[in-house]
């Protein structure tokens, strides 16, 4: 929270005025019951119609000022608010769109996209709260007791029991219950994925005949949640009554010795009137405290969250100077040198003393299995990832010491998963190239077939995609995405495992259109011997190894792991539906 | 549904709790008048305290006593009406739950498929809790409330009519003026609510595709885009927080004007002797709380108009039709050989379009089948049939010679093994979910058929083997080894019948072969249908079905179809 506390710094003036204003509005309030007394002390009791006039129009008075310090601390408190979460918000995004692919992986994405939305209303949600009311609360009932001391010292003094008592009542309750509440929140996420389960495997259940079963189970966590809100709201329960019996006991106390200092000549009626007042102000006051206890707790959680997001630190270092556009070409663009590489946090190496090279130009197949380091060897070449040790070289230049941004802008990708935005076609290949033509747009839609796609709408290069591109089919959309990588003019296009959805024929022309860009560097990754059986040269990988590197027929001879691969897939890879 | 109608079944609901209801109403009436009755009290105890020296001890020790009686009962009843509202509604919620959940399992599967996994999880949880908390409101706000409006108002007319003329017109002030706020408020409300849907979205997207992002090295412009939009959503949010934070104020700015006018006017009342100082002090307790209750309703309402919503939602799923077996003359637990013909099956959701039609085939027991063709062209719509997961429209299917709606579908499905694609697993431990099947299961079952199925070597190397837990969706394992895992479940119910979808990518090589090998263990001697992809499979099945747009358009082995030079033969050679 402390470190959050910074985005409020161009908010120093409403931070100030809010809370300010808040108290001014609660003295004033303070202040009514004095009135009153006098009204009714000096005006009824004494029969002065002018007393009650005058102290009429101040009653009238204090409303109108506190109306208006209550409206100017309400705006600060929500300028200052929105204001905080706009710089936590914009710093927040800025700082997860920096992340390394590292990042990313631990905290995963839907958890980012909670911290950026959710918790960030939570904590504009607290501060706005606490601006309001956390001085007002304790403002009140401090206040209500000093007044009832100006009033009379010993009827003030029960003040001074009631006040810890009701704080106890009021705060052991909400404490309690806080965690209690938690325990049914989860209860009930586990309801919610229970029914989510059965959603998904419907069939499956049917098919086992495992619907009685999965009833049963349900309703025994069904019953469990029951028996968990039963218990909080025994507790909770206990709360109104509690208070209704210290304040109302307090009150009797304080009628009954109010009623003998009247008696004595210490206190007139008008005063009890007062004191009573100010004790009902203060059960007001605390329990909305106690509601605020329960938002500051919330949003303290949410705050962590955010705060730890903005501290972490990105495990990828831009240190690099060179800019890898403008080196010189050389007979070898990619270079990799005993390349050693383990995911963060698994501990188990994944990348093993990898070296191979690769001629400008060429086109290379990256062919294994699920989890054999395919996508991880894409992901390292475009540094989302470092190695933990060995090189790469790009033109002759260990890619650490080229300026990231610049090394980036010479690649051309299309990554596994074929995702768009919403927007228009255009918008969306303007992503690759920000001063791509028309023209060129249209060129590169025309080499990943995609002419169909774009032309089955009529609307050409306007054609509307839905969020989640939900107007397209799993083929189309990796076509477009296809469209998009080859609109970028860089040296290197990595094809990422991208004709999955593409039926054969597609594809094989896709492929065709592809070697005729004989300037680019291609790399394929596929896991059908199909895709890359005709570049160049291919690179076989087996967990995490190179188990071979060579063109199809060499590979099909030596090496046994293209082989089996081969031989799953119908012999060379040609036939199979 | 009409909202009276919706309202009606909402009692009915509740109706089994009536005495618990009639109890809780009581309640509140002790409530709302025992709250009443103490400013009357503290009034009448003001009274007794002229001055020095004539305070009445003998009357103020008897409206005390009264006192002490009106808050006990207060707190008594404030207690049990919160315990019993608050057990009707959960009771309401569980029941309610209980019998969605239930729904699940007997409405036909394309009723979840149409209306969408999410939209019914929302029905069965955030609807139902919405419900339950506008039906809490109402049972705990709605009565009192109304209740306090009608006796404060019969209290004051009888203590003193003209300030509580004064008080009846201004109150309403109030809430005109909370109305004109949250109508206010609402436009703002509305602004917000797009800008915020677009921001989120544009954060859902970017972030969720935040590789794509960095692919294009495209950061840049996104932050751009993004502080735009955050801006822009900054400023409406910032007009919406304050006009729907001035209701407050302004609230208690009336309830200080009401304040005054009675103060005032009772200050007048009370020089001319009319009313006395606790008279007034009474009065000025019910200013201060009587907007309390008018606002409190109108909550209760805006909330109800929610929950009415909900539980039209709720009603709508709970009347969903049934997927009702009727059986027929039935054929009582079968033991099937798997011997099936499939006599001119059809079946659409939609009658206007064919999905299926004219299906006839005939399978022996132990043959095995492979379906073929492109995706869309009926597949797993015949796969559903079979299963009876859906009814046909036309035609039947035979087992052993028994129209399939002779036989029961669960005893019909105990028959039928089935390894789809898509591979379910539940939260729960590899023991469990391989004995899904078959609960009573032993350990010793367990593993045999883990081990037929070539996943007894990745379960025993898992932290805790067969006891490991799931997440869930199998989260923390392969999708080859979910696979197996499928196929271990049926390995050990091991059906007559079987019905398995070949793997067709995302499984590495070596997996990929101890499935295959699993698949042959299964298969061996019983009838089985394969939506089959490999080369392998299909030219060793003893019938290959060649399907197209929802037809079998050519039958016939191996050879026999490519002699056809049919589709078959194109599809093999367009490769």
């Amino acid at each position: 929270m402390k470190k959050l506390l910074k985005y409020l710094n161009n908010y120093r003036l409403e931070c100030a005025v809010a809370p300010s204003f808040k108290m001014l509005e609660a003295l004033f309030e303070l202040f009514v019951p004095l009135v009153m007394t006098k009204i009714i002390d000096e005006g009824i009791t004494a029969g002065n119609t002018r007393i009650i006039v005058k102290n009429g129009i101040m009653l009238v008075l204090l409303a109108f000022i506190g109306l208006t310090c209550s409206l100017t601390a309400q705006y600060f408190a929500a300028r200052a608010a929105i204001g905080f979460a706009k710089g936590v918000r914009s710093s927040l995004y800025e700082k997860i769109l920096g992340f390394s692919y590292e990042n990313i992986d631990r905290i995963g994405q839907s958890s980012l996209i909670t911290r950026i939305t959710n918790d960030i209303s939570q904590v504009q949600n607290g501060v706005n709260m606490v601006l309001r009311l956390l001085l007002r609360s304790p403002f009140i009932v401090f206040g209500a007791m000093i007044m009832a001391f100006t009033i009379n010292v010993k009827a003030a003094l029960i003040f001074v029991v009631m006040i810890p008592l009701l704080f106890l009542a009021v705060f052991t309750v909400t404490l309690v219950t806080i965690p209690m509440y938690k325990k049914i929140q989860r209860t009930l996420d586990k309801l919610t994925g229970h029914i989510r389960e059965n959603l998904t495997g419907s069939r499956v259940v049917r098919a086992f005949n495992a619907g009685e079963r999965e009833k049963e189970t349900f309703n025994k966590e069904n019953d469990h949640l029951l028996h968990a809100s039963l218990v909080t709201s025994r507790v909770s329960a206990i709360l109104n009554p509690a208070t209704v019996i210290i304040v109302n006991a307090s009150m009797l106390i304080l009628i009954a010795s109010g009623a003998n200092l009247v008696n004595e000549g210490t206190l007139t009626n008008g005063q009890v009137y007062a004191l009573v007042n100010y004790m009902s102000q203060i059960l007001v006051e605390l329990v909305k405290f106690a509601n605020l206890m329960i938002t500051i707790n919330k949003s303290l959680a949410s705050a962590s969250r955010i705060s730890e997001t903005l501290d972490i630190e990105n495990a990828l270092k831009d240190e690099g100077t060179v800019d890898a556009l403008g080196l010189e070409d050389t007979d070898e663009i990619i270079r990799f040198e005993d390349v050693h590489f383990a995911y963060p946090g698994t501990g188990a190496s994944f990348v093993e003393g990898m070296s191979f090279s690769v001629k400008p130009g060429q086109t290379i197949g990256i062919i294994g299995g699920t989890g054999s380091g395919k996508s991880t060897l894409a992901s390292l070449l475009m540094r989302f990832y470092d190695t933990d040790s060995g090189h790469i070289y790009y033109k002759g230049k260990d890619i650490k010491e080229l300026s990231l941004s610049t090394y980036r802008k010479c690649f051309s990708s299309v990554p596994q998963k074929a995702q768009l935005f919403s927007g228009t076609l255009r918008d969306n290949l303007l992503v690759a190239d920000p001063s791509a033509t028309d023209e060129e747009m249209l060129t590169a839609i025309r080499l990943a077939e995609a002419e169909n796609v774009v032309f089955a709408k009529g609307e050409g290069l306007d054609m509307k995609i839905n969020e989640g591109s939900t107007n397209l089919s799993g083929g189309q959309r990796q076509r477009l995405t296809i469209a998009r990588a080859l609109v970028r003019k860089a040296p290197i296009l990595i094809l990422d495992d991208s004709s999955s959805a593409l039926d054969y024929a597609t594809d094989s022309r896709l492929r065709a259109n592809l070697k005729t860009l004989t300037d680019k560097t291609v790399f394929i990754i596929s896991q059908r011997v199909i895709s890359v059986k005709n570049s160049d040269k291919i690179l076989v990988l087996d967990d995490g190894d190179i188990a071979g590197f060579g063109t199809h027929d060499e590979l099909f001879e030596n090496c046994p792991v293209y082989r089996e691969i081969c031989d799953s897939q119908d012999t060379k890879g040609e036939e199979s539906l | 549904m009409k909202n009276k109608a919706i309202f009606l079944r909402i009692l009915k609901l509740v109706k089994p709790h009536a005495v618990l209801i009639v109890l809780s109403l009581l309640c509140a009436v002790g409530n709302v008048f025992s709250a009443l009755f103490i400013p009357v009290l503290t009034g009448r105890a003001i009274d007794e305290m002229i001055g020095e020296g004539r305070v009445s001890f003998e009357n103020i020790r008897h409206i005390l006593t009264l006192f002490l009686i009106a808050f006990l009962v207060n707190a008594a009843t404030v207690w049990l009406m919160t315990l019993i509202n608050n057990r009707i509604t959960f009771k309401v919620v569980r029941d309610l739950r209980r019998d969605l959940f239930a729904k699940l399992h007997s409405v036909p599967i394309f009723y979840m498929d149409s209306l969408g996994h999410g939209d019914l999880l929302s029905r069965i949880v955030s609807d139902v809790e919405r419900l339950s908390d506008g039906l809490l409101l109402g049972f705990s706000q709605l009565f009192t409330g109304i209740l306090t409006i009608v006796a404060t108002l019969v209290f004051m007319v009888r203590i003193n009519l003209w300030i509580a003329l004064a008080v009846m017109v201004l109150t309403p002030l109030s809430l005109f003026a909370a109305s004109f706020i949250s109508k206010k408020t609402f436009k703002y409300f509305k602004a917000q609510a797009a800008l915020q849907g677009g921001l989120t979205s544009f954060i859902n997207e970017t972030i969720g595709a935040v590789r794509v992002v960095k692919t294009f090295g495209y950061e840049k412009e996104e932050n751009e885009e993004f502080n735009k939009k955050n801006e822009e959503f900054a400023k409406t949010n910032l007009k919406a927080l304050f006009f729907s934070s001035t209701t407050n104020p302004v609230t208690r700015f009336v309830n200080s004007m009401v304040y005054a006018a009675v103060g005032i006017l009772g200050a007048f009342l009370g020089v001319a002797g009319k009313i006395t100082v606790g008279t007034l002090t009474c009065f000025l307790s019910y200013a201060n709380q009587y907007t309390k209750p008018f606002n409190e309703i109108s909550g209760v309402i805006t909330e109800f108009q929610n929950a009415i919503a909900c539980a039209g939602r709720i009603f709508e799923l709970m009347d969903a039709k049934d997927f009702v077996d009727t059986v027929t003359d039935p054929v009582e637990a079968p033991k099937l050989t798997g011997d099936i013909e499939v006599k001119d099956l059809a079946f659409s959701y939609d009658k206007s379009k064919k999905l299926l039609y004219d299906i006839s085939f005939h399978a022996a027991p132990g043959s095995h089948i492979a379906i073929v063709g492109p995706t869309g062209c009926g597949k797993t719509t015949f796969i559903n049939l079979m299963m009876r997961f859906f009814e046909p429209d036309a035609g039947t299917i035979l087992y052993d010679g028994i129209e399939s709606d002779r036989i029961r579908r669960n005893e019909l499905r105990t028959n039928i093994g089935m390894v789809l694609q898509d591979t379910w697993l539940k939260e729960g431990s590899v023991f469990e979910n391989i004995a899904y099947g078959k609960p009573d299961a032993t350990k010793e079952e367990v593993m045999e058929a883990a081990k037929k199925s070539h996943a007894h070597s990745f379960i025993s190397r898992l932290e805790n083997g067969y006891d490991t837990v799931l997440a869930p969706d199998g989260g923390n394992l392969s999708a080859g080894q979910k696979q197996l895992l499928c196929i271990a479940r049926v390995m050990l119910a091991l059906p007559p019948i079987l019905i398995l979808d070949e793997a067709t990518s995302s499984i590495d090589t070596r997996t990929e072969s101890k499935i295959t090998k699993a698949f042959q263990t299964l298969m061996e001697g019983r009838t089985s249908f394969i939506v089959a992809h490999r080369l392998s499979t299909i030219r060793n099945a003893d019938l290959i079905l060649v399907m197209k747009d929802g037809n079998i358009i050519e039958q016939g082995t191996h050879d026999e179809l490519l002699v056809k030079k049919g589709f078959y033969y194109q599809m093999l050679n367009s490769r």
